[in-house]
């Protein structure tokens, strides 16, 4: 299934619909849907929000196939050139009190997905995400 | 996303019903906000009923709780769902953010 959203806040429901049928249609097991939804719901903050220094309206598309073994999720987008996996581990034992602000988005996207992946493509992010169908 | 309040004497509830996504999480930040302008002294936030938080809530969630504990008063999470429960376990904000029963 490939779902192709703009970049404008809106769309993000429209995503999570067609995310909740394909994970109905393969009977996906609900950590495989929760885990998938935060993964997207975090990458595209930071798409929508960092990806782009215009105000024009973007095109991103999202593949989402599985196969026996596990849940792959797929964005593509034509933003500045951004590597999630570049970015360092967050510190989750500093206490709250001495905490950055931010930085957990992609935290979350490690600890919940199995595997990530990134490649630049002809001026285009592709981060490709998988989660196994069982733990 | 829903929620819903509970007030009594300065101890202010938030009962939060649904998804704290990028949207809910900034109507969270109103509820938060509205509270501590009506002088709460203890802000708990039930997230008992929420089925998802994602990081801009902690990000709400973490700015306010400073700001209160700066002022000598309290913002906490109570009874988180189990979605939720494991999104402030991996981020390191369980042991300080939600109460402990």
């Amino acid at each position: 299934m490939e779902i192709v959203l703009t970049n404008r806040p809106t769309e993000r429901k429209r995503l999570l619909q067609a995310l909740q049928s394909f994970a109905a249609e393969h009977r996906l097991p609900v950590n495989v849907l929760q885990a998938a939804d935060l993964a997207l719901e975090e990458h595209l903050t930071n798409v929508f929000n960092y990806a782009y220094a215009d105000t024009t309206v973007h095109e991103i598309r999202v593949r989402l196939s599985c196969d026996e073994r596990a849940l792959h999720v797929e964005v593509e987008d034509d933003g500045r050139a951004f590597n999630p996996l570049e970015v360092p581990p967050a510190e989750t034992s500093v206490p709250l009190e001495q905490r950055p602000v931010g930085g957990l988005g992609i935290h979350l996207m490690r600890k919940l997905m199995d595997a990530l992946d990134y490649r630049r493509e002809r001026g285009r992010n592709i981060l490709c995400m998988a989660k196994r169908l069982e733990s | 996303m829903d929620i819903r309040k509970q007030i009594t004497g300065d101890t202010h509830e938030l009962l939060v019903a649904g998804r704290v996504d990028g949207e809910g999480a900034n109507q969270l930040e109103l509820e938060i906000l509205a509270a501590i302008r009506a002088n709460a002294q203890s802000i708990y936030v039930n997230l008992s009923q929420a089925t998802f938080l994602c990081s801009a809530g902690l990000r709400v969630f973490l700015q306010y709780w400073r700001q209160m504990k700066n002022n000598k008063r309290l913002l906490l999470v109570t009874r988180p769902s189990p979605e939720v429960d494991e999104v402030l376990e991996t981020t390191g904000f369980k042991a300080q953010m939600v109460e402990k029963v």
